[in-house]
């Protein structure tokens, strides 16, 4: 049981540590600002496809 | 056509915001207000003994220091009153009362006052600013008479003993419905198939209306309406098409002539320093005070872009095109000084409507204060008379 | 008079992690390099607010309707850019300063999100819920919420926030499609682009359709008000939304325009009671003036502790947070009262402890007229950068006074006057209108106040009631020996005056009025035209 709950307990934490690793390489790479600049593009033109009814 | 005897002189008029008619009714005693904005009544600046002049900056050169005052972005009419203040030009003024109307004229008058640009050494000299409303309507009607009585009536009757009765402000409303008659009986020839009055020299009578003591001008005006009932036309027509002028503050003559120059007839005026509606003569009755009959007339009249509930936006559009079917014009031009941010807005929507809703061939231009002999103008009216021009032969093919 | 003269004062404190701000930029990039170290504490703070962000927004994108609203309004797009606003608006902070950002920054982040999901779900042309429609009243973007404070059930939504405020703190260019849409049917480029690309959003067949009704109001210029004219047109007469034009009477501080005011505010409440079957509910109102007036006396203290040496809670953030707290918010979403109380406990914290958030406070500046809304984190660039304190700005000298909050006849009454005060007295309007005094002569009562030492003046180009006041902002702080540094822009359009536009004119004046030497030299040419 003790030896389960460790195994559980290493899991979390190595999960965690996994998670803070990426999370705070993306955060401090700022690698979400760049994915997402590069998407703009792509979604400008999708825009400019859409029909609009434009007028006053 | 034959000469108006009286045009010269009404020309003359206009060249000098103190002109002689202003300087001879000081000289009878009378204080004069002066004020810029359509949305003062001008009836209250009229009453016993005060006549009202609408400030104007004729002959306008270098506007520098309005500019260094006001910066380049606020409408030249603002900065070349303020300019013409600064210089002294104004100093014959006993009170100024302007209206929030718009923002660039509140400051302009601000400006004056901060800077003392006038009334130094006049005791009794004031300046005074009014809120007007912007929906037409009973809550709207309340303010226009406190703001009246507060801004206009008390400081006369403070500062100059005037008399602000009920009676006074009837006479007053009397003498200015007189004016109103005879400059919308002049306006009426404009209506001819072969009118017997140019948009210039009615854009000459009807300003000098503004800017002169009304029991002083009314005289020539009779002249003048008779003179126009013989008047008899030229063989050939002298336009290709008819025109109405829209939008805001022109009080600049050569603007009305360059688009007369340029091939157009300006058979209707629906701008400020205009007579539609400017000059609407306001019948009182004996039921209720003339001062809330004066401030319904005006709230209810008023083509003022400031006007923000729906009722008056969609009527400003239909009055445009009453306006048009009345004189019977062939298009509209919409003007607007530039950097005034309401008509900015207005000749983008009164243009799209005009054009789209109501059928008119409609042009949309944006000018100076003191145009002079723009050729741009000139090249831009005379392209749209002959669009005019070509749709008429569309038709008639 | 000489000028006033300011004895630099030096942080004892040394800031921790990267000082030199402008080496995290990227030559023509859209995005920074990295994100900012600030020490080992203050960046893992920073880390968990970013996940909380990404949470926020993560949590707005699993809705499948947000993600059919995000993929049909092109403003939307702008959201992607929100980490990156957080990291403008936070560069160089430290300890509680950086705190007390993201109390500021996040809480409006979420009030967004939710603003956003409401309008998805009302849309005719998204979530289409037309019961929950018809619980909306459409408000202005820059329109003072006060007439919804009695309606506890009703949303009081502005589809102009989300859709051309927000966007461009967000990204600079953000809205310049709008305003090219605009100007193509005729309007000239001379009038203010904000209510110009609310017109333009509009009439690009970009706004969402909703509400029960609408509440316009004539703040806060004369384009505001004729702008309003293009986006009624298409509500009532095309969306079948009635619309109420609620004008807010523009000298405001005179006595005999307050009857006109409170009348309006009345016949507003009556409109939307009539279109939305909902009734004034006083127990409410009383409850949002509560709390109307506990930000307004925290936002005191706040003012009051930027007249000592050790100011704590100013700049760009102070500015937007006071504008969504004072106008949208009005005291109707609890969650403000909380983050005021935990803003106020940070400051006086700091204050206690004297901090400071830069390494040297070489000016005092009050910033008066309209700041750049597309470069609004410009503030943290002129401390980082010159060392120049924005102990306040125009935005958020707002209203000091307390307004009735305790249910009685009497208060009811009072009420309507409070609640006219509070729309006439509209964050910029209060200070744009109202004569010349609250423009002109309270600048420089602010400049004794606080013991500025210089002026820095936003001239907005095409914000006609400044401009009217330029001769005499001058001529004063000239009389007064108070240098005064104008800096140009055009509000939303960086294609006017550009970012390094705007810092030029500072680096100028700077240099060679003030002669002195950058703090942060890397700060001072940004190649940042392309980014958000």
């Amino acid at each position: 049981m003790k030896k389960f709950l460790l195994k559980t307990l290493l899991y979390v934490l190595t999960g965690g540590l996994a998670f803070f690793v990426v999370t705070f390489t993306v955060y401090f790479f700022n690698l979400d600002m760049k994915l997402t600049s590069s998407l703009e593009p792509l979604l400008l033109k999708w825009y400019d496809r859409i029909p609009r009814n434009q007028h006053l | 056509m034959k000469d108006l005897k009286h045009l010269i002189y009404f020309e003359d008029l206009l060249q000098e915001a103190n002109n002689e008619l202003v300087q001879q009714a000081q000289k009878e005693g009378m204080k004069c207000v002066g004020y810029m904005c359509e949305n003062v009544p001008e009836p209250l600046l009229n009453l016993p003994g005060i006549f009202s002049s609408r400030l104007r900056a004729p002959r306008t050169g270098s506007i520098d220091v309005g500019t260094y005052y006001l910066t380049s972005f606020l409408c030249e009419y603002s900065r070349a009153i303020l300019e013409r203040a600064l210089e002294g030009g104004y100093n014959y003024l006993d009170a100024c009362i302007t209206p929030d109307g718009c923002t660039m004229l509140n400051r302009c008058v601000e400006n004056m006052d901060l800077l003392h640009a006038m009334g130094k050494d006049k005791l009794g000299f004031f300046f005074d600013y009014m809120e007007i409303p912007m929906k037409a309507d009973y809550n709207g009607l309340d303010l226009y008479i406190v703001q009246c009585q507060n801004h206009i009536l008390k400081p006369l009757a403070e500062n100059y003993g005037i008399d602000t009765s009920d009676a006074a402000i009837r006479k007053a409303v009397d003498q200015h419905n007189k004016i109103c008659e005879l400059i919308r009986a002049i306006g009426d020839f404009r209506k001819l198939d072969e009118p017997t009055i140019t948009g210039y020299e009615y854009n000459v009578i009807c300003l000098a209306t503004y800017v002169a003591p009304k029991h002083l001008i009314q005289g020539m005006l009779e002249e003048t309406l008779e003179e126009l009932k013989v008047r008899k036309p030229d063989d050939k027509p002298w336009f290709r098409a008819r025109v109405e002028v829209v939008g805001s503050e022109v009080d600049d003559t050569d603007f009305i002539k360059i688009v007369e120059d340029s091939g157009a007839f300006v058979c209707a005026d629906r701008f400020c320093y205009g007579s539609l509606p400017g000059r609407d003569p306001i019948y009182l009755n004996d039921e209720e005070d003339a001062l809330t009959q004066i401030c319904r007339a005006y709230m209810y009249r008023g083509e003022c872009p400031r006007y923000m509930d729906t009722p008056t936006m969609d009527g400003r559009r239909e009055y445009v095109a009453e306006i048009a079917k009345e004189y019977k014009a062939d298009g509209i031009i919409y003007q607007q000084m530039k950097f005034c941010d309401p008509w900015a807005y207005e000749r983008m929507l009164g243009s799209h409507i005009l054009r789209e809703d109501y059928g008119y061939p409609v042009l949309a231009v944006d000018r100076p204060y003191a145009i002079g002999t723009s050729g741009q103008m000139r090249t831009r009216v005379q392209a749209f008379i002959e669009s005019i021009d070509i749709k008429k032969i569309q038709k008639e093919g | 008079m000489a000028s006033k003269k300011f004895n630099t004062m030096v942080n004892p404190e040394k800031i921790k992690g990267d000082t030199r701000y402008g080496d995290l930029y990227k030559p023509h990039g859209k995005v920074r390099k990295r994100r900012e170290w600030r020490g080992l504490g203050d960046t893992l703070y920073d880390y968990t607010r970013w996940m909380g962000i990404l949470l926020t927004l993560g949590k707005f994108m699993v809705v499948p309707r947000n993600i059919k609203f995000f993929f049909r309004y092109r403003w939307m797009a702008n959201y992607l850019a929100v980490p990156m606003m957080v990291d403008r608006f936070t560069q160089g902070l430290r300890g509680e300063y950086l705190r007390i950002a993201h109390e500021e920054q996040d809480l409006i982040i979420i009030d967004v999100a939710k603003l956003l999901g409401n309008l998805a779900r009302g849309d005719r042309r998204v979530g289409n819920d037309e019961e929950f429609s018809k619980i909306n009243v459409l408000v202005d973007e820059n329109e003072m919420t006060a007439v919804m404070m009695g309606f506890p059930n009703l949303k009081c939504t502005s589809r102009e926030t989300p859709s051309t405020y927000v966007p461009v703190l967000l990204n600079q260019h953000a809205v310049e499609h709008y305003l090219d849409v605009v100007q193509e049917y005729g309007l000239p480029g001379d009038v203010c682009p904000m209510p110009a690309a609310e017109a333009g959003t509009s009439m690009d067949d970009d706004a969402p359709i909703l509400g029960a009704c609408a509440i316009q109001c004539n703040t806060t210029c004369d384009g505001s008000l004729l702008s309003n004219g293009v986006l009624s047109r298409k509500l009532e007469k095309e969306d079948g939304i009635p619309v109420f034009q609620l004008p807010a009477p523009l000298r405001h501080k005179e006595e005999d325009v307050q009857d006109y005011a409170a009348e309006e505010i009345r016949r507003a409440i009556k409109f939307i009671e009539e279109n939305t079957g909902h009734k004034w509910d006083w127990d409410y109102y009383f409850e949002c003036a509560r709390r109307v007036n506990i930000a307004t006396k925290a936002r005191n203290e706040w003012l009051d502790m930027n007249k000592t040496p050790y100011p704590q809670v100013f700049g760009g953030n102070l500015a937007l947070y006071t504008e969504t707290n004072y106008m949208a918010i009005c005291g109707k979403v609890p969650e403000f009262e909380r983050a005021d109380k935990r803003i106020t406990k940070l400051a006086e914290k700091a204050y206690k402890k004297q901090k400071m958030a830069a390494p040297e406070y070489r000016h005092r500046a009050i910033v008066w007229g309209v700041q750049s809304h597309f470069y609004m984190d410009f503030l943290v660039w002129l401390l980082n950068c010159w060392g120049i304190v924005p102990l306040t700005d125009m935005l958020s000298c707002i209203n000091t006074e307390m307004i009735a909050e305790t249910d009685t006849p009497e208060n009811r009454e009072q009420a309507y006057y409070d609640m006219a005060m509070l729309t006439e007295e509209m964050i910029m309007r209060n200070r744009t209108h109202g004569g010349y005094k609250v423009l002109l002569d309270d600048l420089f009562e602010f400049v004794e106040q606080f013991d500025a030492d210089m002026i820095i003046l936003w001239e907005h180009i095409t914000c006609k009631a400044l401009d009217g006041m330029h001769g005499l902002f001058e001529d004063r702080a000239r009389d007064l020996g108070v240098p005064l540094m104008w800096v140009n822009h055009q509000l939303f359009d960086p294609r006017v005056v550009s970012r390094q536009g705007v810092r030029d004119q500072v680096n100028q004046f700077m240099r060679t009025v003030m002669q002195e030497e950058p703090l942060d030299p890397t700060l001072e040419i940004l190649d940042d035209e392309n980014s958000w």
